[in-house]
């Protein structure tokens, strides 16, 4: 498997939920090797401010088109320079990065739970799964969890009815489906029809993939979570999208593993929640009535 | 012309010579930008580099700071990374093997807490093979002991590196702190103690707070700045370091580009070292090689050693406009 360095051409930059956009690169090599879960570092104009490329999950992939496809917030500078960005121009885009989601290890239901912009990475992984892949096989059984703050910020009905499998839907101020969040929501489901998946994927802000975690964790759960650090160089060269992580050898000395190296993808016991900054919690948004 | 000047026999001349270390050309990357090397594979023909500089290596792993560890401002990024390093031993037997394998010159970039440290990695280091030289961080503004409190001071500087100077017999470089008053009284005092080579310059001390939360950006609340940002500041101090002492001296500093790096040739480095710039194209140092290329051909130049050190101190308008070319 290798890392390329692609001017990647843009075929399509466009709004598809409040603050959200969709970005589809013809860009062969990297589609050729992609897998879901892993990531490409785009540098979004030229110059120098920004300085610093940034990390966006495969949200589809076309290897047959030489295509793939981005689904990005705009919470930044970056972010809006790139929603700003014409179709038909290019932009530079290494990759493909970091380590891929994982088949489960042993049969059985699958939940996959996305929370906001973290559904990126997750749509193509529910296609993989769904559809008899050669690197999933096909599972049975899926149910996908879907919560945002608002409706506006929803991805529509539409994208995911192609896929043909219960999509449970959740807002924090109850806009649409479930009032709460989706951890609330993949929680009240599981209690209400008495389910264990085999499996959790997860990808989502930090406070609530800890939620996913140590719901994972205290039910014995596999859940193979996406986890986001700032980073600078995306290949393991400049250490800084380090998280904190237990050491197996030395239950207490710090150790870190490195996001775009050892992730994204990791699983809930590998890393240190607690000494996650800033601490996971967070104070509800909305009050449901 | 390519052709015609390969044909003829005229292909441009890149070695560069720095005291007892010969480079096939000048470009290197930088220590902590460029991993063990494996990292760059992919994009980068190792081979084809000066040298590769490695990550900073101590005795004992270090984990490294508490994230986050990076921040990016305009131009550039700060880093609090704290010197995360798999130790020397982990180095010897599982890092250094695939370098050497792949056939480049490899300086180790060291640093401890204390001098004796900096001895002892000195001379585990001392003949093995494929070492081309050691570099000598005593300019990390990210850690408590040791790092920049060496390279701040002309007589801790000397001392220690009088100590690693009889520990070694490989060319022994010095990469200076710019955080200080005067970076030509460093490098002097270092000079004097027996370097052969000095670097400069290592990151630039700076902060980034958040204005709505309150809070540092980084929780080690300060850390270094490195990129685009800093290239005039690392032009300054490698020229006043090239003014002041007899040894060669190799410029670092938000290079980025070809012209950037003839920049710091002309003010007298005899070899450049890349390190952000790595991050945001990982391809840059072959650019940047094919480029100072280019730019010789350009000039009429066959030789890059008589391109060294010949900036004209006399400054006249208007500015040769030539940059957006390369
Ligand atoms: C492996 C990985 C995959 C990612 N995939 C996607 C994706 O598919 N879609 C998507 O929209 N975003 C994704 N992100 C997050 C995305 O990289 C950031 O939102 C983006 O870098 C912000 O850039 P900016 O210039 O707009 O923000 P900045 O102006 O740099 O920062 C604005 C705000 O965004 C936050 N931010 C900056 N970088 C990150 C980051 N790496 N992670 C989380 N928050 C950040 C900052 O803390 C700040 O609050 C991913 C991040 C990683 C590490
Ligand atoms: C992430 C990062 C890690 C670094 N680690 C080291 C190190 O281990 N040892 C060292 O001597 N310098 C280290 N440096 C400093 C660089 O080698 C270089 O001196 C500095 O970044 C300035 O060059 P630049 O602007 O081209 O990046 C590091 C810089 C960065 C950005
Ligand atoms: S982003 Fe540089 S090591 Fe992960």
């Amino acid at each position: 498997m290798g890392k390329y360095q692609e001017e990647a051409l843009i075929l399509a930059n466009e709004g598809v939920a409040d603050t959200t956009w969709r970005l589809v690169l013809e860009c062969p090599r990297i589609a050729a090797e992609a897998r879901p879960g892993q990531f490409v570092m785009l540098q979004i104009r030229e110059g120098t401010d920004p300085l610093l490329r940034r990390p966006f999950s495969f949200h589809r992939i076309h290897p047959e088109r030489a295509v793939f496809e981005i689904l990005y917030r705009v919470v930044g500078r970056g972010t809006w320079w790139l929603s700003q960005t014409r179709q038909g121009s290019r932009v530079s885009v290494v990759g493909p990065l970091g380590n891929a989601f994982r088949p489960p290890d042993r049969p059985g239901p699958v939940a996959v739970v996305g929370g906001g912009i973290g559904v990126a990475p997750l749509y193509e992984l529910l296609h993989q799964l769904a559809k008899p892949s050669a690197f999933f096989g096909g599972a049975v059984d899926i149910h996908f969890f879907y919560g945002t703050r608002t409706a506006a910020e929803m991805l529509p009905e539409s994208t995911f009815s192609e896929l043909n499998l219960p999509v449970h839907r959740s807002t924090d101020d109850g806009t649409a489906g479930f009032c709460g969040t989706v951890v609330d929501l993949f929680r009240r489901v599981l209690e209400k029809d008495r389910w264990r998946p085999a499996v959790i994927y997860a990808c989502g802000s930090l406070p609530m993939q800890f939620a996913v975690a140590q719901w994972a964790l205290s039910r014995g759960t596999p859940a193979q979570l996406s986890l986001e650090s700032l980073m600078a160089c995306g290949l393991g060269a400049c250490l800084g999208c380090a998280l904190p992580a237990p050491d197996p050898k030395a239950p207490n000395a710090d150790r870190y593993v490195h996001v775009c190296k050892d992730g994204p993808i990791f699983e809930a016991g590998s890393i240190r929640w607690n000494k996650m900054q800033p601490p996971p919690v967070t104070p509800p948004t909305f009050v449901c009535v | 012309m390519e052709q015609d000047a390969a044909a003829a026999g005229h292909a441009t001349d890149l070695r560069v010579r720095l005291g007892p270390l010969t480079l096939a050309n000048p470009v290197m990357v930088a220590s902590g930008t460029f991993g063990y090397g494996e990292e760059y594979a992919d994009f980068v023909d190792l081979t084809r580099l000066g040298a590769v500089v490695v990550k900073g290596i101590s005795l004992e792993p270090r984990a490294g700071n508490p994230p986050p560890r990076i921040v990016e401002t305009p131009s550039g990024m700060i880093n609090a990374i704290g010197l995360e390093n798999v130790g020397i031993d982990k180095f010897l037997e599982e890092k250094l093997p695939a370098l050497q394998s792949r056939r480049v010159p490899v300086i180790v970039n060291i640093l401890g807490n204390t001098a004796d440290q900096y001895v002892e990695l000195a001379s585990r280091l001392d003949g093995i093979a494929g070492i081309a030289a050691l570099e000598l961080n005593i300019s990390c503004p990210n850690v408590k002991e040791g790092g920049m409190a060496f390279g701040a001071d002309p007589a801790m500087a000397g001392h220690l590196v009088e100590k690693v100077r009889r520990a070694t017999r490989l060319p022994l470089i010095t990469k200076l702190t710019p955080n200080v008053t005067s970076i030509a009284a460093v490098a002097k005092a270092v000079e004097a103690a027996g370097t052969d080579i000095v670097s400069c310059i290592n990151t630039v001390s700076a902060l980034a707070v958040d204005a709505f939360s309150r809070r540092p950006k980084l929780a080690n609340l300060v850390g270094g700045l490195s990129g685009p940002a800093i290239k005039p500041i690392a032009l300054r101090c490698v020229y006043e370091t090239v003014q002041s002492v007899r040894c060669p001296v190799i410029g670092i500093g938000g290079i980025a580009s070809a012209v950037d790096a003839m920049e710091f040739l002309l003010v007298g480095a005899r070899a450049i070292q890349v390190g952000t710039a790595n991050f945001v194209r990982p391809t840059a140092t072959m650019e940047i090689l094919e480029g100072i290329e280019r730019v010789l051909r350009f000039l009429g130049l066959s030789r890059i050693e008589d391109y060294i050190g010949t900036l004209d101190a006399e400054c006249r308008f208007p500015f040769a406009e030539e940059a957006c070319r390369f």
